[in-house]
């Protein structure tokens, strides 16, 4: 189960996302790959920081809401 | 499966590279992630005529148009032209990106490389600190290709240098996130490729407008990452197609989103693994434009890489003399240019507006970024203050 006081962690739109991997270049984590056509977040690495959900140019990220 | 070099991407610098190391006799292969080489297309697509003098493809339906010259439109619009006709023929082509990487990668294919699509590289193959070559999946299978060089062609997200230990994650002042519709049902009177500046019409980048024919162009926005928002690049290109009067009836047939390093080049060389295109940041980082680096690293990286099986000199010694070549050239411009865009960075919307105004009815021999930099030096000797870095990097 998810804690409560995590932070929410960066999820892309696969319906939006045009795999540009601008957010992979900034990632200081490393924590995005790009899957077959859309970018893909590996939220074991993800750290909350918010620089690939500002870099997007299309809002194709944002941060999860956990449903708990 | 086993290779001499095999190369992780198949756009422009992956297929040179991979050209220019099979004419020399190197056993080559391309992985590609996706299932069509040039597709879906990632540019503005514009490229200089000095593509023609490296003869790696014959003229045909990958050019688009041809650039009559450009013009930057200061925030103010005042126009700074850089026409054809004076600049003699150093102007350049508007592409069909998907037909030009298409050739380029039959080209590498008729020197003898082979190419795998469908094929996404997750790792590298490591055994006692040595790397052995590329752990790919190809649908459901994991295989691994060895190889004695590894060609990271991986793009602006690449993950080769990643994995090597080189240093290649951006910072968000060094990357443009950019955005492009191909708008039809436009009227345009010329083949002008368009530059639009200004701090509240893209932050940090531009809006181009590049016509691909008469009635149908690539018009697109770039700003600088630390200065956007979410979704920033869109909401300023869509403002810019509704104010403007040749363009807001204009239909979009295809759009894109895009990142672009505008960063300093990096270490594109260690131990076996060598970056080119983009994920070595070969970009100009004042008009982003990468695709002329490309070409001229990735035929370096291959003649290099070509010598090196040749040889059998699997290591950074022999292997970073790639670097060697482009450092007077290529990498001299880029260096320059980092520190102009340093500069351009710092400049007020009204100090563009100046510039522009003492350039407006200039002749520019040339159309390029260094002809527009000594006319800003000629015009503005105060200028030259601030680009004293410059003068280590370069005579102008």
């Amino acid at each position: 189960m998810v804690s409560l006081m995590e932070k929410p962690k960066a999820m892309i739109d696969r319906k939006k996302c045009l795999a540009c991997g601008g957010c992979i270049s900034v990632c200081p984590q490393d924590a995005i790959d790009m899957q077959s056509s859309y970018a893909y977040v590996n939220k074991e690495k993800c750290t909350s920081c918010g620089i690939c959900i500002k870099t997007c140019p299309i809002a194709a990220i944002s941060s999860e809401v956990y449903n708990l | 499966m086993k290779y001499d070099v095999v190369v992780v991407g198949g756009g422009p610098a992956g297929s040179i590279t991979a050209k220019f190391a099979a004419d020399s006799g190197a056993k080559v292969l391309i992985v590609e992630r996706r299932r069509e080489v040039g597709s879906p297309v990632l540019c503005a697509e514009g490229i200089s005529r000095r593509i023609d003098k490296y003869n790696i493809i014959k003229k045909g339906n990958w050019i688009a148009s041809n650039m009559d010259g450009a013009r930057i439109f200061s925030p103010n619009r005042t126009i700074v032209k850089l026409a054809a006709d004076i600049a003699g023929s150093e102007t350049g082509y508007v592409l069909n990106r998907e037909l030009f990487d298409k050739e380029l990668a039959k080209s590498a294919i008729k020197s003898g490389a082979k190419i795998m699509l469908n094929t996404c590289a997750i790792d590298l193959i490591k055994e006692k600190q040595q790397i052995k070559g590329v752990k790919v999946r190809h649908f459901e299978d994991e295989i691994a290709i060895e190889a004695d060089i590894v060609v990271g062609a991986d793009g602006v997200e690449s993950k080769v240098g990643r994995w090597a230990g080189l240093q290649t994650t951006l910072k968000p002042f060094d990357l443009e996130t950019c955005a492009q519709y191909t708008l039809s049902n436009i009227e345009l009177e010329s083949s002008y490729c368009d530059f639009y500046l200004g701090k509240k019409i893209a932050p940090g980048g531009y809006v181009w407008v590049f016509p691909k024919g008469k009635d149908i162009a690539n018009v697109g926005i770039g700003i600088l990452a630390s200065l956007s928002k979410p979704g920033l690049a869109l909401k300023l290109l869509d403002k810019f197609i509704k104010s403007d009067p040749k363009l807001k009836d204009g239909e979009p047939i295809r759009f894109l989103a895009g990142a672009v390093p505008v960063a300093e080049p990096i270490k594109a060389v260690k131990d076996n693994i060598v970056l080119v295109g983009d994920a070595a940041r070969q970009v100009d980082p004042i008009t982003g434009g990468g695709l002329m680096a490309s070409v001229e690293a990735g035929k370096a990286a291959g003649e290099t890489i070509g010598e090196a099986v040749k040889q059998q000199k699997y290591d950074a010694e022999f292997l970073k003399s790639y670097e060697e070549i482009i450092e007077k050239t290529l990498y001299k411009k880029l260096k320059r240019n980092y520190v102009v865009k340093e500069i351009l960075l710092d400049m007020q919307d009204k100090t563009l507006n100046m510039l522009a105004d003492s350039l407006k009815d200039y002749n520019f021999d040339e159309l390029s970024t260094l002809s527009l930099l000594k006319a800003l030096v000629a015009k503005h000797p105060s200028l030259l203050i601030k680009l004293k870095p410059l003068l280590k990097l370069s005579r102008m």
